[in-house]
């Protein structure tokens, strides 16, 4: 089983000291600021992102204090910190979550989950012929959703019980690290209501944060199933329909890409919008990281594009200031736009 | 009836309800918890043309009536309140004659464009639920409420029914009063509930009333609900009985999310739980007939409340107990509690200091001074209490003025509260019988004839609400993820 622990030294081991730890907290928490995006893909962290929603700060104290009590970690400077080779050692043989994908997943994460829920209720009421019972997920989308899935399915009534039994068998005895206990006791079904959180946690014997990550592990493991081959699960792929995108960008950005898109210049937006030009610059390298086909041409010359990229190659760093050093005509916000834009695909 | 509501027979005063209704009488209903007060309305619902129009002051308990309705294939209902999103309300308020049920908050009532479509429908019937909110005697008063009287003119009185539970006889004219009601049919059904007895225990300390607890759990007949007034205390003592291996408890208050709130009730109705160490959150839509015991931990409020609570058990009409553990002093808590929830002289002084002194809208300055409410530690009860105040009283020109009336307002209603408590507390150290004496609160006629298992002080055995035998948990029957699954989904066992 993968631990919380585990992630904290594999994201250290990736900032390679150039981040506070407090980069870390804000990526598991999913902050939604130009940084974290940013460092999310400078450092490939993107996989954690926002996978730790409830985690809170004294938390994640107490587990990095645990990391330094068994020097698994050492300073490097002010909240900076590297692997030792103890801590080396422990992400050797600990493995990862394997399934988590934050950065792809954990936008729709919660509704999938609703969904399936509902699913489940609806369909093993079908299965008992039973009409009367209380809906346990009550977001009128999800609902929506349903009423959408069950006329347009191919699937018929009595045989979804069925498909939706061997669809879910399939994955989670195929999947790898994954405990399905702690998505199916959720479920509820006829005349069986499905466990809270909490209580599974305690059975398991696990803390609310750990038990969190291996319910987002799990989901996050069908939905990568049902993705590389929607067709063998008919019926789970529906959990994939009319998902909303839009939330990967901040809300305050997606207003600069709408006057960004009408032909307004950089400082005309700031003027409009009444916000610093280097609010609208953070907004523009978001949009570097998460607009497909967004060009950056226009804001730095492809020759100190390339220029930027090669220093930041040549001197294995992603820190600003040390790439500025060498590339005086380039400003920071340039090389962070670059960094945004390609940083992350030249180191993979 | 059964074929829309999946009741065969009436309850208490249904039956006169719904004939009064249907008659043509304004109608004001007393009914004791847990006897059905909605199927007054949905029945009736049936013989009216015109829609249907229920203000309900909680959105939670609205929510719970429209999916009752649903849940038997009624789909012509809809709740405006703040839920809505602004898209599906658009939709919903051009087309409002399609709904037979709308249900309604006080504040969109005073919203002038719901008014206006309101208007042009025809509302054949116009229910008050939780009534007693009106009346400033009630526990429960809500300043939103005392305007339903006008919204009720401006919809061309239609016929009323208001519904309420336990009440005074002050509160019961207040409601009267309040809505302008004329001429009406009085339908009070006796507030007794002859199978549930009162038991009064009284305990050394704290200490004393955790074992006693405890022990209490142990031996009761099963499922039973336990009241506290501290989220923390509920989920404590949730976690001692259920980590010691006696029962199986969980705690459900308002600071669990909703998906963890649906759960832990629905396995509560469901049987899969025993106990329910609840807040006062708990309770609604809760239809659960075979609750065998309420046990109170801590001191309650007011008889109002008290009594709702105690009545959800029982409903099958089986013998069941209300267990109040009292130790001495504990009348502090609810006494805190009540000046909690109420702003204090020294914040109010506070807050007014702020005040512009020229003359401008000071709801208006509120609402642009948020920050207000933070910076003078109000909580979100304290806050909406101010806001409501001063939404009513624009017309003040003097500051001075205003700042006493919203200090005597604050002054009657602690007193309210405190003269509840204390009349709580003389029952519980009374020598007379319990029944007698709530009855005699809420002016209800005496019961000729005895009850056989009464109360305490006429004597009654606690043994006889004991489980038969040691009570065991049934295990969960499904221990591997796929069998679970399987029992869900493909109705047989998977070999």
């Amino acid at each position: 089983m993968s631990n919380i622990k585990n992630i904290l030294l594999y994201c250290l081991k990736q900032l390679n000291g150039e981040r506070t730890i407090y980069s870390i907290y804000h990526l598991l928490n999913g902050k939604k600021s130009s940084q974290t995006l940013q460092d999310a893909h400078l450092f490939s962290l993107k996989r954690y992102f926002r996978i730790l929603e409830p985690l809170t700060r004294d938390a994640f104290d107490e587990i990095f204090n645990h990391l330094l009590e068994k020097k698994l970690v050492e300073a490097c400077g002010e909240q900076r910190f590297l692997l030792t080779s103890a801590g080396e050692d422990y992400l050797l043989n600990h493995a990862q979550p394997y399934y988590v994908n934050g950065w792809r997943y954990q936008p729709f994460t919660l509704i999938v989950w609703e969904r399936l829920s509902l699913l489940v209720q609806v369909t093993s009421n079908f299965t008992f012929q039973e009409t009367k019972y209380i809906p346990i997920q009550k977001n009128v989308e999800v609902h929506n959703w349903l009423k959408g899935f069950l006329k347009s399915t191919s699937v018929p009534k009595a045989e979804l019980g069925k498909s939706l039994f061997f669809e879910l068998v399939q994955i989670l005895e195929h999947a790898r690290d994954v405990n399905p206990e702690v998505l199916i006791f959720r479920l509820t079904g006829y005349k069986q209501i499905g466990r809270t959180s909490s209580q599974i946690a305690k059975e398991l014997e696990l803390d609310s944060i750990q038990y969190h990550l291996e319910f987002i592990n799990a989901i996050h493991c069908l939905l990568h199933f049902v993705e590389s081959e929607p067709a063998r699960f008919k019926v789970l792929s529906s959990l994939f329909t009319n998902l909303d995108h839009k939330d990967t960008l901040t809300l305050s950005a997606r207003k600069t890409l709408v006057l960004l898109n009408q032909g307004f210049t950089t400082e005309e937006i700031a003027g409009i919008r009444n916000l610093k030009i280097s609010t609208i610059e953070d907004h523009l390298v978001e949009f570097a990281l998460n607009v497909k086909d967004f060009s950056i041409n226009s804001f730095v010359d492809e020759e100190i594009q390339l220029m930027i990229l090669g220093i930041s190659r040549q001197e294995s760093t992603r820190q600003l200031k040390v790439i500025r050093n060498h590339i005086k005509t380039a400003s920071y916000f340039q090389i962070r736009l670059v960094l945004a834009k390609y940083g992350d695909r030249q180191w993979n | 009836m059964n074929k829309h509501f999946g009741y065969k027979t009436f309850k208490t005063g249904q039956k006169e309800v719904i004939s009064s209704l249907l008659g043509g009488n304004h109608t004001i209903a007393m009914l004791p918890t847990g006897t059905g007060k909605s199927l007054c309305y949905q029945l009736p619902a049936y013989c009216l043309d015109g829609q249907i129009l229920i203000i309900s002051p909680l959105l939670s308990l609205m929510q719970d009536q429209v999916e009752q309705l649903m849940k038997f294939g009624e789909k012509r209902v809809i709740a405006l309140n703040s839920f809505l999103d602004a898209e599906k309300r658009g939709y919903v308020l051009r087309n409002l004659k399609q709904y037979k049920y709308i249900f309604v908050s006080p504040e969109m009532l005073s919203m002038p464009i719901i008014m206006k479509k309101l208007q042009a429908l025809t509302v054949s019937l116009f229910v008050v639920d939780e009534a007693h909110c009106i009346s400033q005697w009630g526990y429960d008063f809500r300043p939103e409420y005392s305007k339903l009287g006008d919204y009720r003119k401006q919809l061309g009185n239609p016929l009323t029914l208001a519904l309420t539970a336990t009440a005074t006889k002050k509160v019961r004219e207040d409601i009267i009063q309040s809505l302008d009601l004329q001429k009406f049919t009085k339908i009070e059904s006796t507030i007794d509930r002859p199978n549930i007895a009162f038991y009064i225990e009284e305990v050394t300390n704290y200490y004393d009333k955790q074992s006693r607890l405890i022990e209490l759990v142990r031996k009761l007949q099963k499922p039973g609900i336990i009241y506290f007034s501290s989220k923390k205390i509920a989920e404590q003592m949730a976690s001692l009985l259920a980590d010691k291996g006696i029962t199986r408890a969980m705690a459900y208050h308002g600071g669990l999310d909703q998906e963890q709130r649906i759960l832990i009730q629905q396995q509560f109705i469901h049987g899969q739980l025993d106990i329910i160490c609840a807040t006062s959150a708990f309770g609604m839509g809760v239809n659960k007939e075979n609750i065998r015991f309420i046990v109170h931990y801590h001191m309650p409020m007011q008889i109002e409340s008290y009594l709702q609570e105690i009545g959800r058990a029982g409903r099958d009409g089986e013998d069941s107990v209300a267990i109040l553990l009292y130790a001495r002093g504990d009348d502090q808590l609810p006494i805190q509690l009540a000046e909690g929830e109420l702003p204090s002289e020294q914040q109010i002084d506070w807050l007014f200091s702020y005040f512009p002194k020229e003359e401008i809208l000071i709801d208006h300055f509120l609402d642009m001074n948020q920050h207000l409410r933070e910076d003078g530690g109000f909580s979100e009860v304290q806050w909406r209490i101010i806001q409501d105040f001063i939404k009513k009283s624009l017309k003040f020109t003097n500051l001075e003025q205003a700042k006493q009336r919203l200090k005597d307002f604050v002054n009657a209603r602690l007193k309210v509260k405190k003269d509840n408590i204390h009349y709580l507390k003389k029952w519980i150290e009374s020598k007379s019988c319990r029944r007698e004496l709530i009855l005699n609160y809420f002016e209800d006629e005496l019961v000729l004839e005895k009850i056989q298992n009464c109360c305490d002080v006429c004597g009654i055995q606690l043994e006889q609400y004991q489980a038969a035998e040691d009570f065991h948990s049934h295990p969960d029957n499904a221990k591997m993820w796929k069998d679970y699954l399987a029992n869900i989904l493909l109705n047989r066992e998977l070999r």
